[in-house]
């Protein structure tokens, strides 16, 4: 009985880590969709938007930008400018590297090209490591305490509800972008078909440059927020949750971005649930044997529907 | 002459090692060189091969062990020949429901089996001793060895110095020989495997896939049976790691460093050719040997150090795929006579 | 001066070269069927046409511009429009979606034209929220043509449209494309339904094992006895 009284606290965390492996997983599964191979530089990403985050946000307090936290919440107006800038800075050296490196490896094999993004991530992480070092660089250093939501007895942070809106903020936008402009129309007939685009007059190159910066800017967000969660970031961060991510997104339908928010949200519960059974050490596993059973039973995936 | 020998006894160092990631290199150029196939789980099968050969022939747990499992004590070979049979068990697992799929879903699998296989030596200390890891795996015919270096040096006490060193430390020599001489052999056992009718098949399997399995091959199973071969030869690395080092913990097989070594040596050396990939580890080891000494002058941090040499080896690696993507050796030209025939 | 020509064309893929010597002529409003036997080379001539394989030799001339080995997405903003025989659609796309994909490169509203699409086709409009990959081939096929169209091309070139279509939708999707080239749309249409597709055609060309036979009006290759017997199953 004393395991089940904690499962709904469990439930809560389990949301709050599969809204942030959900946004990785977009990224994972757009960049699948469009350019055809496993992204493992995706996790260096989003510890890359985590530490320029981190960056600008010693800088705003240097340039005297309040940081007098907003409400309930543990930081203020110059940590959330960080945040929004360091996305588009993470999508900055995204694009770069894709000039730089990817593009030019798109016409050999998607193999290549995953072996080139595993050059890539640990580059960037040990890049992040010689700056900042393997220790963990702390966010806030406030304790912030929990509120208890009367009648269930579960305890939620006011940090914790910004990561949960955060990431349905995000969810929400990705999916009007898809949905509602042409460019992310684009993006999904790009996905479909590549070569039918090009013939219909679709400039697939620019489509690659988006998926790049929308990818990377949700990395970003992850990565932040998963900060936010932790209090700390180290250079290892993005990595520790990839093999999660990669679970997620084979187990929604890898290539289908609607699939990696499902799977996220199926991991992170799945995982924080698991820690009642069995040691927590094994979360990485736990994703890891859900995601063969789901290769063995319908390698698809639940969405998904390409090979 | 102290610094001659301490600089033979480095090469002699180096070697070993070198030719350790050697037979890595050829494990995985059975795999990716010559099928195709995308593993990245090879500190895995590495970790795999050295725990299941400490196991075998290593002492059982003393009194500070928090194992209730293991140490048998049998000899070298036996350790040796367990670590390749428990390795290929497990690259079996991961083959069944990966290699029918796209090669991206065997590479997020191996990558995952890699940090399985790594919080399970963590975690299982009743296998594993945990965190502290194994200790005191025996290096084979080291107490005749060393016994007769004693004697030898006991009754030539009017050595110079420096001799008397270099003699001292001749086990490094034998086990050089040993990794050396496994090396040659699985080598030779390649080099007559790629050229029979299997090897043709594999390369079939690696050029168009379609078209083997059009041609009546079982493209499935020859594929598993190239990933049970490549991580049997791994498991055999493995082995030699745990005896040479005679001490192993879960923090010498951190996934990806190690496994990333391995590749940046294959595609170095030239995928798809046997010599390549034992040219490659011992150029790319050679290379992060040297970023050892480079980086000392610098004044880094040792972790700072430490990073730099993997963005050394990353952007070589960048630089290989983007400049020479074929490696410093190419692949033997033999075109696939099924794909003749099919044509 | 013609729409479009080819002249002296030699292409294929690879080393494979399979088409040797071909040339054609495609006046304004006019439409064109090619056909042939299997494996003459029919599909390959659109590719090369449209800059999806490039002449080893010849020359393609679209509107007094050379067009030789352009790529496609340059040609497509020239005025010309290609449906290839499978996977001509975003099945993942709706109905409405894959027409707007059509009109990509314009900038400005292009609500009229989908009107005029919709009007050829009604029925997509009834469909246009519904997901193409949910549709039969014969819608299919209408959403691959409407999605060429709405650049409001001034040569449609179809490859094989009827290919696995019921007898009857194949005549509504014939029957469409005069109704399509009654708007002035020249059309270059390859077939192996020849017969109905010379029916429609102002003239014809043959193609066999890469060159060009014969070349008439649609009705006298109908007439042909010797074309009857070879392509035309009797």
């Amino acid at each position: 009985m004393q395991i089940l009284s904690r499962i709904p606290q469990l439930l809560i965390y389990g949301v709050i880590s599969g809204s942030i492996l959900s946004l990785g997983g977009i990224g994972v599964s757009l960049t699948y969709s469009i350019l055809g191979f496993a992204n493992f530089a995706h996790g260096d990403f989003m510890a890359l938007g985590a530490y320029i985050a981190l960056g600008l946000f010693t800088l705003t307090a240097g340039l005297g930008i309040p940081s007098t936290p907003l409400g309930p919440l543990s930081f203020g107006f110059g940590f959330i400018l960080s945040f929004i800038l360091a996305m588009g800075l993470t999508a900055l050296t995204v694009v770069l590297i894709d000039r730089f490196l990817f593009k030019r490896l798109r016409h050999t094999s998607s193999i290549i090209l995953m072996m080139s993004s595993i050059g890539v991530a640990l580059g960037l992480r040990n890049v992040l490591q010689f700056f900042w070092g393997p220790q963990p660089h702390y966010y806030i250093e406030k304790i912030q305490l929990a509120i208890v939501i009367p009648g269930v007895g579960v305890r939620i942070k006011p940090d914790q509800v910004f990561i949960i809106i955060a990431a349905i903020v995000s969810v929400g936008l990705v999916h009007y972008f898809l949905q509602h402009t042409k460019m992310g129309k684009a993006m999904r007939a790009t996905a479909d078909n590549m070569a039918l685009a090009r013939v219909t007059g679709i400039n697939t190159e620019r489509v690659i440059l988006w998926t790049w910066v929308i990818g990377a800017a949700l990395a970003a967000t992850a990565g932040i927020l998963a900060g936010i969660e932790n209090k700390f970031i180290t250079p290892e961060l993005g990595w520790q949750m990839l093999l999660s991510i990669f679970a997620s997104v084979v187990l929604g339908g890898l290539g289908n971005p609607y699939g990696a928010i499902l799977g996220g949200m199926i991991i992170g519960l799945s995982e924080e649930v698991s820690t009642a059974f069995i040691s927590t050490g094994y979360k990485p596993a736990v994703a890891f044997i859900i995601m063969i059973i789901m290769l063995l039973i319908k390698p698809t995936g639940l969405l998904g529907k390409r090979r | 002459m102290d610094t001659i020998v301490g600089i033979i006894n480095y090469i002699v160092f180096f070697a070993i090692t070198a030719g350790t990631y050697g037979i890595l290199s050829l494990g995985l150029n059975i795999q990716w060189g010559y099928t195709g196939l995308f593993n990245i789980g090879i500190a895995g099968f590495y970790a795999v091969g050295a725990y299941t050969a400490a196991l075998v022939s290593g002492p059982p747990p003393g009194a500070w062990d928090g194992r209730i499992f293991g140490g048998f004590e049998l000899p070298f070979l036996v350790g040796l020949l367990a670590a390749a049979v428990v390795c290929g068990i497990v690259a079996l697992l991961v083959g069944i429901p990966t290699l029918r799929l796209r090669a991206d879903y065997l590479a997020i699998a191996t990558i995952g089996i890699a940090e399985t296989i790594r919080l399970v030596l963590k975690n299982e200390s009743w296998l594993t001793n945990g965190v502290w890891g194994l200790q005191q795996i025996p290096s084979p015919l080291y107490d005749p060895i060393r016994a007769g270096v004693t004697r030898f040096l006991g009754g030539h006490p009017d050595l110079p110095p420096w001799l008397h060193d270099l003699i001292f430390k001749s086990y490094n020599w034998f086990y050089l020989l040993l990794v050396l001489g496994i090396l040659f052999i699985l080598y030779l056992i390649m080099q007559r495997l790629v050229r029979s009718p299997w090897g043709r098949a594999v390369k079939a399997i690696r050029e168009d896939e379609d078209a083997a399995a059009m041609s009546g091959k079982n493209t499935f199973s020859f594929k598993i049976q190239a990933l049970v071969l490549g991580a049997m030869i791994m498991g055999i690395g493995g082995s030699l790691y745990a005896h040479y080092a005679r001490f192993i913990s879960p923090a010498s097989f951190k996934p990806l460093y190690g496994t990333f070594l391995v590749w940046v040596m294959l595609v170095l050396g030239g995928s798809g050719n046997n010599k390549g990939a034992i040219l490659g580890s011992f150029v790319v080891w050679g290379i992060w040997a040297g970023t050892d000494f480079l980086t000392g002058y610098f004044p880094f941090t040792a972790t700072q150090a430490a990073s730099l040499r993997i963005i050394i080896i990353a952007v070589l690696l960048e630089v290989i795929l983007l400049w020479r993507p074929q490696g410093l050796l190419q692949r033997e030209k033999r075109p696939p006579t099924i794909l003749k025939k099919k044509a | 001066m013609s729409l479009l020509t080819g002249e002296g064309i030699h292409s294929g893929y690879g080393d494979m070269e399979v088409l040797h010597d071909v040339s054609f002529r495609i006046e304004e409003k006019e439409i064109i069927s090619i056909i042939g036997p299997n494996g003459a080379g029919k599909s390959t001539l659109l590719k090369t046409i449209f800059g999806l394989l490039k002449p080893t030799k010849g020359s393609v001339t679209f509107k007094e511009n050379s067009i030789t080995g352009l790529a496609p997405d340059r040609i497509v903003r020239l005025g010309m429009a290609y449906v290839p025989q499978v996977e001509n659609v975003f099945p993942s796309l709706t109905a409405q979606e894959n027409l707007e994909m059509g009109a990509f490169i314009r900038k400005d509203d292009f609500s009229d034209r989908l009107e005029e699409v919709y009007e050829l086709f009604p029925l997509l409009k009834e469909r246009r929220r519904q997901r193409v990959g949910k549709m039969s081939g014969g819608e299919r096929q209408m959403v691959a043509m409407g999605r060429a169209l709405m650049l409001d091309p001034e040569l449609l070139m179809l490859d094989e449209p009827s290919a696995a279509l019921a007898p009857k939708l194949a005549e509504m999707i014939f029957e469409r494309i005069t109704a399509i080239n009654e708007t002035g749309v020249s059309i270059l249409i390859v077939e192996q339904n020849a017969k109905e597709s010379l029916k429609l055609a102002d003239r014809g060309y043959v193609l066999a094992s890469g060159q060009n036979r014969f070349e008439d009006t649609g009705e006298n290759l109908l007439a042909n006895e010797e074309i009857g017997q070879l392509y035309l199953g009797g």
